[in-house]
């Protein structure tokens, strides 16, 4: 998969060579312990840094430099995994095999070199134009979840479920969080994650690997930080008592969520065994929630669940005609039921892990994707392969599953539903 | 089996129409572990008053049709197809466009088994009455799901502004109402006239042998029995070159009011090489008016006019074409002067440089060099392009030759002062 190579202590490279792609991928993660308060600095940052350097001082400029290089890609995100925030920068240029005479790929390097250490920076502040709208942006993009009535009741699911605790924590931090940032807390943020964040940096398409590490020593010369282990599961305090949440806007459709507990978590060794459990359950169009609640009963067009493993979380959700609320949590618990009494099918197992399988061949066919999945899976193992998790879900029995469904147990059912008075 | 070579793409493809008037186009890629498979027929929600296969006399059938045929595809008097791909690791899926509709899988394992799942599942029929109705409850839910989403109700209420008559303005899954009407009868009619092999394509790209392929493909068709292929004959209303209506708002539980412009098309004949240059043009110039490095970005930037959800695009098809420009705002009036201002200022003072053109073609080439990385995009974007009589691989060559005045006749397409629209959703008003 990924060759890697320590630069320094706390930051690596990994490089994978393949001639699969017309384009080169470059992106570089940060990261840090999760925090309300630094996630919005974090997010903040992200932004900024994508907007403007010292060499090209205004987003126009920057734009106009990266569409010269033939529509290069290059943005910012912030995300959150565990109790670990992350920061990446991710690029894209295409290979320069394709245009006679162009070092397409020598150029990204120089713009990644000024976004990441040569910054839009006067005295120790960012621009406090820039750092004011682009904390409008983020604040936005915070409230805009509101808009989006699915994400909105996930949202609110979690906090009730695991209130000030990562799993409900956003990735952007909150409102206030971002009101109080200043342009100079800004830059003590920016030198916080140059010197102390954790740095994976991940290179992917028909590229000369020891050409990769010489540009890369030259380009980003990261300084050597403690390399702190920093993703461990984070603790969790479980109700006995199922919750029940009611809450209302002004909308049509029901959104039911239901949270359950699992003492099963990303780096429990019976990960892979809830993973396919989940599959029997409700992550696909065979799933036990997809045939009975969509298929069978007609009640929902979506009927999901997922596995926040980072979390020890299941969650199911469905759209629904909120007066059916009653009938459709009961219709959900009867799948799970049937799971814990081992009433599923050697069909429906090897249907889940065919799929599953399907899934993670198919992430090798987009560079993204193979990157996002080797950074999570390298901390179960750094040797991981497709082929190692696949070997493991096809051991999987019928037994594991119900012995898995058998830890699952409900603390929330949310409804976000519509008030009483809506008319078009 | 034709082979076609695109040399400066280094991308090659295979294709055939086979007796029974299917085009099947297979495009191997190199490296790839999955295959993406499209089976698309050209129908969509628009179609609905036509001749059915075997008669002379037109008729309208209830909204949302085409949308509803889709669902009902996947049930078989066996059961559900899903299970039959799931078991064979395939993930299967489908949608319905205005203008086509397209079934799918992507599998990294038993191609063959597959596809073979994919043709018999799409060209054998099975709907009842019992089946039928059972379906009018999940997709009342999907129809208030989207109902529900506030991007969505923008974007199809600037259409419905757009359009006096074209069916474009119906919503693709039509209403909970509309789709009560809907029956068995009606999607044997609408499949006879719509799913014959030649008013469909057949797409195969990633991890394929392709000579291989065509014969496994070709066998099936032959063995299957098809009446002889018929022009399909539809009817459109008269639609004038002028909006609807004006402006309209909609109050909604949003955080932020939400603006979108829309900019009807004067021009929807064109099809071929004329209708991708007037598309890419009109793509271009949307780029150097409203993109990043644009004059009118800096100012609704700096001003906090847009946010990070501001977006334009250009659309056209066979019939109806137009330009939107929309983003979250909290000053919709302001915003939308703006955005007034650069199109009037654009007709009397073309703001378009030859070297803003040269950095644009250069970026439209490299985005489009990127997206042959996605074989779903390949598959998508190739069958639409062959439906409006285009060639996808003609995308890098055409874009390497427009010339300016391409751009200019592009703009005026769609800068009419007539044909411009504003929706907008607003907050509730506090108390």
């Amino acid at each position: 998969m990924f060759n890697k190579t320590k630069l320094q202590n706390g930051v690596h490279l990994y490089i994978r060579k393949t001639e699969q792609f017309k384009t080169v991928n470059v992106t570089i993660k940060w990261k840090a312990p999760l925090d309300q308060k630094k996630a919005s600095e974090r997010a903040v940052l992200a932004n900024v840094m994508e907007d403007s350097t010292k060499q090209y001082p205004t987003l126009g400029s920057m734009r106009k430099a990266l569409d010269e290089l033939y529509g290069t890609v290059l943005f910012t995100d912030v995300s959150k995994r565990s109790s670990q925030h992350m920061v990446s920068l991710y690029t894209e240029c295409v290979n320069d095999e394709f245009f006679a005479g162009e070092d397409i790929f020598k150029q990204l390097w120089q713009l990644i070199r000024s976004v990441v250490f040569d910054p839009n920076v006067t005295n120790k502040a960012f621009d406090p134009d820039v750092t004011e709208r682009e904390k409008r942006n983020v604040r936005d993009r915070i409230r805009s979840i509101y808009d989006d009535k699915t994400r909105f009741a996930q949202k609110r699911m979690l906090e009730i479920m695991r209130p000030d605790h990562p799993a409900s924590i956003s990735a952007y931090g909150t409102e206030t969080a971002v009101s109080e940032i200043t342009n100079e807390s800004l830059y003590a943020t920016y030198e916080d994650m140059m010197n102390n964040d954790l740095i994976d940096i991940y290179v992917v398409g028909d590229i000369d690997e020891n050409d990769i590490i010489k540009q890369i020593k030259q380009f980003l010369p990261f300084a050597a930080r403690d390399a702190v282990k920093q993703n461990g599961s984070p603790d969790v305090k479980v109700s006995d008592t199922v919750n029940t949440v009611r809450e209302k806007q002004d909308m049509k459709q029901g959104k039911l969520h239901l949270g359950f507990h699992t003492p099963v978590f990303f780096h429990h060794p019976d990960y892979h065994k809830m993973q396919v459990t989940n599959g029997v359950f409700g992550g696909f169009a065979h799933s036990k929630l997809f045939m009975n609640v969509r298929e069978k009963e007609s009640m929902a067009y979506y009927a999901n669940s997922a596995f926040a493993s980072h979390y020890g979380i299941v969650y199911v959700t469905a759209g629904i005609d909120a007066d059916l609320e009653e009938k459709a949590v009961k219709l959900i618990l009867e799948q799970l039921t049937a799971l814990q009494k081992g009433e599923s099918t050697e069909i429906e197992l090897s249907q889940t892990v065919a799929l599953l399988e399907n899934s993670i061949l198919s992430a090798n066919d987009s560079a993204r994707s193979q990157i996002e999945i080797y950074d999570q899976y390298k901390e179960l193992d750094e040797n991981f392969t497709a082929e190692r998790l696949i070997e493991k879900w096809e051991s999987v029995t019928l037994e594991d599953v119900k012995e898995m469904a058998n830890t699952i147990q409900l603390e929330i059912v949310y409804l976000l539903s519509g008030k009483e008075d809506v008319s078009e | 089996m034709k082979e076609v070579n695109f040399d400066q793409l280094q991308e090659k493809i295979y294709t055939e129409t086979l007796d029974n008037g299917l085009k099947v186009v297979i495009l191997p890629k190199r490296g790839f572990s999955k295959t993406f498979v499209t089976f698309t027929t050209k129908y969509g929600s628009i179609d609905r008053t036509f001749k059915p296969h075997g008669k002379d006399e037109l008729i309208t059938v209830p909204d949302g049709i085409a949308h509803f045929l889709e669902h009902k595809m996947f049930e078989k008097e066996d059961g559900d197809v899903f299970q039959k791909f799931s078991l064979n690791g395939a993930s299967a899926n489908a949608y319905t466009t205005f203008g086509r509709t397209a079934y799918l899988f992507s599998a990294t394992n038993k191609l063959k088994e597959n596809t073979k799942i994919l043709l018999d599942f799409v060209q054998q029929p099975y709907f009842t009455k019992e089946t039928v109705d059972k379906e009018k409850g999940i997709i009342a839910q999907e129809i208030t799901m989207y109902d529900d989403q506030p991007d969505w109700r923008l974007y199809f209420g600037t259409i419905e502004n757009l359009y006096e008559n074209h069916p474009v303005k119906i919503d693709i899954a039509g209403t909970v109402e509309s789709i009560q009407d809907i029956t068995a009868e009606h999607l044997y009619t609408c499949y006879e006239t719509f799913y014959h092999p030649s008013n469909m394509l057949l797409f195969i790209v990633g991890a394929v042998k392709p000579k291989e392929m065509m014969e496994f493909i070709k066998d099936d068709q032959a063995k299957k029995t098809f009446d002889k292929p018929e022009a399909i004959e539809r009817q459109f209303p008269n639609e004038s070159t002028e909006v609807d209506v004006s402006e309209r708002t909609l109050t909604m539980d949003v955080s932020k009011p939400k603006l979108n412009i829309g900019m009807k098309c004067n021009k929807v004949d064109l099809q071929g090489q004329e209708m991708l240059e007037a598309e890419l043009s009109a793509n271009l110039v949307l780029d150097s008016l409203f993109g990043r490095t644009s004059a009118f970005y800096e100012k609704a930037n700096a001003e906090g006019l847009v946010d990070e959800s501001f977006s334009y695009e250009f659309t056209m098809e066979e019939g109806y074409g137009f330009a939107m420009v929309g983003s979250d705002t909290d000053e919709p009036e302001r915003l939308e002067k703006l955005i007034r201002h650069t199109i009037k200022d654009a007709k009397s003072n073309w703001p378009v440089l030859e070297e803003d053109l040269n950095r644009m073609r250069r970026k439209k080439i490299g985005q489009f060099m990127r997206s042959l990385n996605s074989i779903e995009f390949i598959a998508n974007q190739y069958t639409r392009y062959e439906f409006n009589e285009m060639n996808l691989f003609d995308v890098v060559p055409t874009l390497e030759k427009l010339s300016m005045d391409k751009l200019k006749e592009a703009f005026a397409m769609f800068s009419d002062d007539n044909s411009y629209t504003i929706f907008k959703v607003m907050p509730p008003k506090t108390q």
